[in-house]
C-alpha cells in the first residue's frame, strides 16, 4: 500500500466515524410534533406578554375614564393620583362633561374633517403618483424616485418654522387651521409612493396595454382596471392617510394652539392637562377623550385588517 | 378594406439598442401575415409599433392609408391578443368581452348580441359568468380571442397567442384559429417563434432575424426557395442539413461533393444553374432531412454513415447519423415504407447508406449566405 493510499484510507475512516456520530445524535432528537408544540408554546408565551404590555396603558386609560369618585367633601371629583386602580364609583360623567363643558366636540369635528379630507386627497395623490412611476417612462423618473426617497428620510419637523411662516402669511393658522392642516398633511404625500408602486409593479403591464387597445384612455385604464385590482393597497393607503392627521400632535400644536376653534383632538386634550391645575381637575376627562379618539380607529382596523395586511405584504413582495 | 403598410420602420430603444432596422412591408386587406423568428429578432416590437404600444423611432405605419404613428392605440381600430391572455381578473368573462364595447358606449342590447354570438362561435357560452381565474389556459385564450373578435376592428394582432398552452392544446387552438380566420373578415398579423404555426397559419410569412427581414413569402416559397441560409435552417423541422462543399461545373452539368459522394444536380435546380451560368465555386449545400433517403452500397450517389440516435416519432423516424466525412446529419424516413427488418437495421451503431437527388438541394453563397438561385 502506497503512502497516498494510506492517507486516503485514514480520511475515509474519519469521514465514516463522523457520519456515525452525527447519525447517533440525530436519533436523540425529539420528534417533529414535539418540537413544534414546544416552539408554539414559547411563541404564545412571548405573544401573551407582549399583549399585556401593550394593553395595560389602554386598560388604565379606560378605567380612569370611568372614575366618578368624589372626595371626602362629597362634591370635589377625585381625578388625578387616586390610590385606587378600579373606580370606586363607575359612570360616564367624564364623557358627558367632555362634550358639555369643553370644546371637545369641536376638536373632534375638526379632526374628522381634516382626517377625511387628507385621506381622500392623499390617497388620490399617492395612487396616481405610484401608478405614474410604475407605468410611464419619462426623463428623470429614476432621479425623481431616488430624490423623493432621500427627501423622505428627513424628519418632517425640519420644515416647521418655514411652514408656520407660510401658513400664517396665508392666514391659515389658528381659527382657520383646518385648511392649513390639510395642506400640510397632503403637500408631500406623493412621496409615499413606495409601497403602492411596488404593488402596481406586480400587476402585469399587458393588462394596461390590452385596455388601451380596447379603447381606454390612461385615466380609464387606471380607474376601471388598475384600481379595482388594487383594493388592498387602496385601503391600506386610505387607512394610513387617515391615521396620520387623526393622531397628529406636532403640526397641529403649532398651527392652532391659542384658540379652541382650530384645535384638533390631540392638541385640545393635551391643553386640558397642560397646567398642573388642569392636570388635577381634568385628568379623567383627558382619559375619556383618549378612549373616544381610539374608537373610530379601532373599528376601522377591525373591519379592514385583512386588506391592511394584504396591502403591506402585497407591496413588499416586489419593491 | 384594411391594409397595413410599414415604410422604413425603425425602432431604437433609449439605450441605443436597435431592435428593428428599416422594416418595409405591404399587408393586403384580409391577409394573414405571420412574423416569425427567434426571440429578440424584433417581431414583437414591430407588432407593438403597429399596435401603438411602442413609439416608432423612424418611418411610418399606415392603416388603411392613414399614417397612425401619432395615434393612441385606442384610435387605431385594432384588436390584440396577448401571450398571457391579459384578461381583466376582476371582471367576468362576459364583462371582459363587453369591456371594449362599453368603452364605445354601445347599447347593452347590442353588446349582449355581439358577446353571446362570439361566445357561441368560440364555445365559451357556459363560462360567461365565470371569472378568468376559474378557466383553463385554453378557455382563457378563447376569451381573449373573443374580446378581440367582438370589436370588428380593422386589424387583428396576435402576439404569440399559443405559447402559454401545452403542446396538444396548441395544435387544437391552431386549427381553431384557421377556422376562426374564415369567420372573421379581418387583416391578421400574427407573431410567433414557432415555425410550424407560421407555416400552417400564414398567407405570407415574414422571417426576421436581429431586427432585419430575412424573407417575405408564402409558406411554400419560404420552404422551397429560402432566400438565405438562416431561413433555410429556421423553417422546417428537423433543421436542414448543411455542409460546406464545392459546386463543380463540368460543361453544362453541375455536381456537388456531398459527404464523400459525388451527386449530380438535375431537375429544375440544374436548369437554373445552367441558365445563370453559375461558375464552379465554394458553397454551402443544404438538404432537408425529409429529402434524404436510405440507399445501398451499389448506388454511386450514396454515402455511408453510422447511426448515432434513432428517434421514433410514430409516423416517421428521425435518424441522427455521422457521415464518413465527420459531419452530423439528420435523415427523416416515413415508417410506413420500412419493413420490420429494415427498422431493426437502423439501431445505433449500424452502418447505413444515404442519398438524395439533385432536385432537392439548396445552394448558398459562402460569403453572403444568400441562395445562389434567388439572386
Amino acid at each position: 500500500m502506497s503512502i497516498e493510499e494510506m492517507k486516503t484510507n485514514s480520511r475515509v475512516r474519519k469521514l465514516v466515524k463522523e457520519t456515525e456520530r452525527a447519525n447517533r445524535t440525530k436519533g436523540r432528537h425529539m420528534s417533529l410534533s414535539k418540537q413544534r408544540r414546544l416552539s408554539n408554546t414559547v411563541i404564545y408565551i412571548i405573544l401573551t406578554i407582549l399583549v399585556i404590555v401593550w394593553l395595560i396603558p389602554f386598560f388604565f386609560l379606560l378605567l380612569d375614564s370611568l372614575k366618578c369618585d368624589v372626595a371626602a367633601d362629597g362634591v370635589t371629583r377625585v381625578t388625578w393620583q387616586s390610590d385606587n386602580i378600579f373606580p370606586r364609583k363607575w359612570g360616564f360623567d367624564n364623557y358627558v362633561d367632555l362634550f358639555t363643558r369643553t370644546s371637545f366636540f369641536r376638536w373632534f369635528t375638526n379632526t374628522t374633517i381634516v382626517g377625511l379630507a387628507t385621506a381622500v386627497l392623499q390617497t388620490g395623490m399617492v395612487l396616481l403618483m405610484s401608478y405614474t412611476l410604475s407605468r410611464l417612462r419619462f426623463r428623470g423618473r429614476k432621479f425623481l424616485m431616488n430624490f423623493m426617497l432621500i427627501l423622505g428620510m428627513f424628519p418632517g419637523f425640519l420644515s416647521m418654522i418655514l411652514l408656520y411662516k407660510l401658513l400664517s402669511d396665508w392666514g391659515m393658522t389658528q381659527q382657520n387651521s383646518i385648511v392649513g392642516l390639510i395642506l400640510v398633511y397632503c403637500a408631500s404625500s406623493g412621496m409615499g409612493y413606495y409601497i403602492s408602486k411596488g404593488f402596481f409593479d406586480t400587476i402585469p403591464r399587458s393588462l394596461d396595454e390590452a385596455a388601451r387597445i380596447d379603447g381606454a384612455t390612461r385615466a380609464q385604464v387606471f380607474g376601471k382596471i388598475i384600481l379595482p385590482l388594487s383594493k388592498p393597497i387602496l385601503i391600506y393607503t386610505i387607512l394610513t392617510a387617515f391615521m396620520a392627521p387623526w393622531g397628529d400632535f406636532m403640526f397641529a400644536s403649532y398651527i392652532a394652539h391659542s384658540t379652541d376653534i382650530g384645535k384638533n383632538v390631540a392638541v385640545g386634550l393635551r391643553d386640558l392637562i397642560s397646567t398642573s391645575s388642569g392636570m388635577a381637575d381634568h385628568y379623567t376627562w383627558f382619559c375619556a377623550g383618549g378612549v373616544i379618539v381610539a374608537i373610530p380607529i379601532t373599528i376601522l382596523f377591525m373591519l379592514l385588517q385583512r386588506y391592511y395586511v394584504e396591502g403591506v405584504t402585497g407591496g413588499a413582495v416586489k419593491g | 378594406m384594411a391594409t397595413v403598410k410599414l415604410t422604413n420602420v425603425k425602432k431604437v430603444y433609449d439605450n441605443k439598442v436597435v431592435a428593428v432596422h428599416d422594416f418595409n412591408l405591404d399587408i393586403a386587406d384580409k391577409e394573414f401575415i405571420v412574423f416569425v423568428g427567434p426571440s429578440g429578432c424584433g417581431k414583437s416590437t414591430t407588432l407593438r409599433m403597429v399596435a401603438g404600444l411602442e413609439d416608432i423611432s423612424e418611418g411610418t405605419v399606415e392603416i388603411d392609408g392613414r399614417v397612425v404613428n401619432d395615434l393612441q392605440p385606442k384610435d387605431r381600430d385594432i384588436a390584440m391578443v396577448f401571450q398571457n391572455y391579459a384578461l381583466y381578473p376582476h371582471l367576468s368573462v362576459y364583462d371582459n368581452m363587453a369591456f371594449p364595447l362599453r368603452l364605445k358606449h354601445m347599447s347593452e342590447d347590442e353588446i349582449y348580441n355581439r358577446v353571446t354570438s362570439a361566445a357561441e362561435t368560440l364555445g365559451i357560452t357556459e363560462y360567461l359568468m365565470r371569472k378568468p381565474r376559474a378557466l383553463s389556459g385554453g378557455q382563457r385564450q378563447r376569451v381573449a380571442i373573443g374580446r378581440a373578435m367582438v370589436r370588428d376592428s380593422k386589424v387583428f394582432l396576435m402576439d404569440e397567442p399559443l405559447s402559454n398552452l401545452d403542446a396538444k392544446l396548441r395544435n387544437q387552438m391552431r386549427a381553431e384559429i384557421i377556422l376562426l380566420r374564415q369567420k372573421i373578415d379581418s387583416t391578421f398579423i400574427y407573431v410567433t417563434h414557432d415555425q410550424t404555426e407560421a407555416m400552417t397559419l400564414g398567407d405570407r410569412i415574414v422571417v426576421m432575424k436581429d431586427g432585419y427581414i430575412m424573407q417575405v413569402g408564402t409558406p411554400t416559397e419560404v420552404f422551397d426557395m429560402p432566400a438565405n441560409l438562416f431561413v433555410a435552417e429556421f423553417i422546417g423541422a428537423p433543421k436542414m442539413n448543411t455542409m460546406e462543399t464545392e459546386l463543380l461545373r463540368e460543361g453544362d452539368a453541375y455536381f456537388v461533393n456531398a459527404y464523400g459522394a459525388r451527386i449530380r444536380v438535375d431537375g429544375e435546380k440544374g436548369e437554373a444553374l445552367k441558365s445563370k451560368q453559375t461558375p464552379t465555386q465554394k458553397i454551402i449545400l443544404g438538404v432537408r432531412p425529409e429529402h434524404m433517403q436510405l440507399s445501398d452500397a451499389s448506388n454511386p450517389e450514396a454515402f455511408r454513415c453510422t447511426v448515432q440516435v434513432n428517434e421514433m416519432m410514430g409516423s416517421e423516424l428521425h435518424i441522427h447519423a455521422l457521415t464518413g466525412t465527420g459531419a452530423q446529419i439528420i435523415v427523416r424516413i416515413p415508417t410506413v415504407d420500412l419493413s420490420r427488418e429494415q427498422r431493426a437495421s437502423l439501431g445505433a451503431g449500424q452502418e447505413i447508406y444515404v442519398t438524395f437527388t439533385g432536385k432537392v438541394m439548396h445552394f448558398f453563397d459562402m460569403e453572403s449566405q444568400k441562395n445562389l438561385l434567388t439572386e
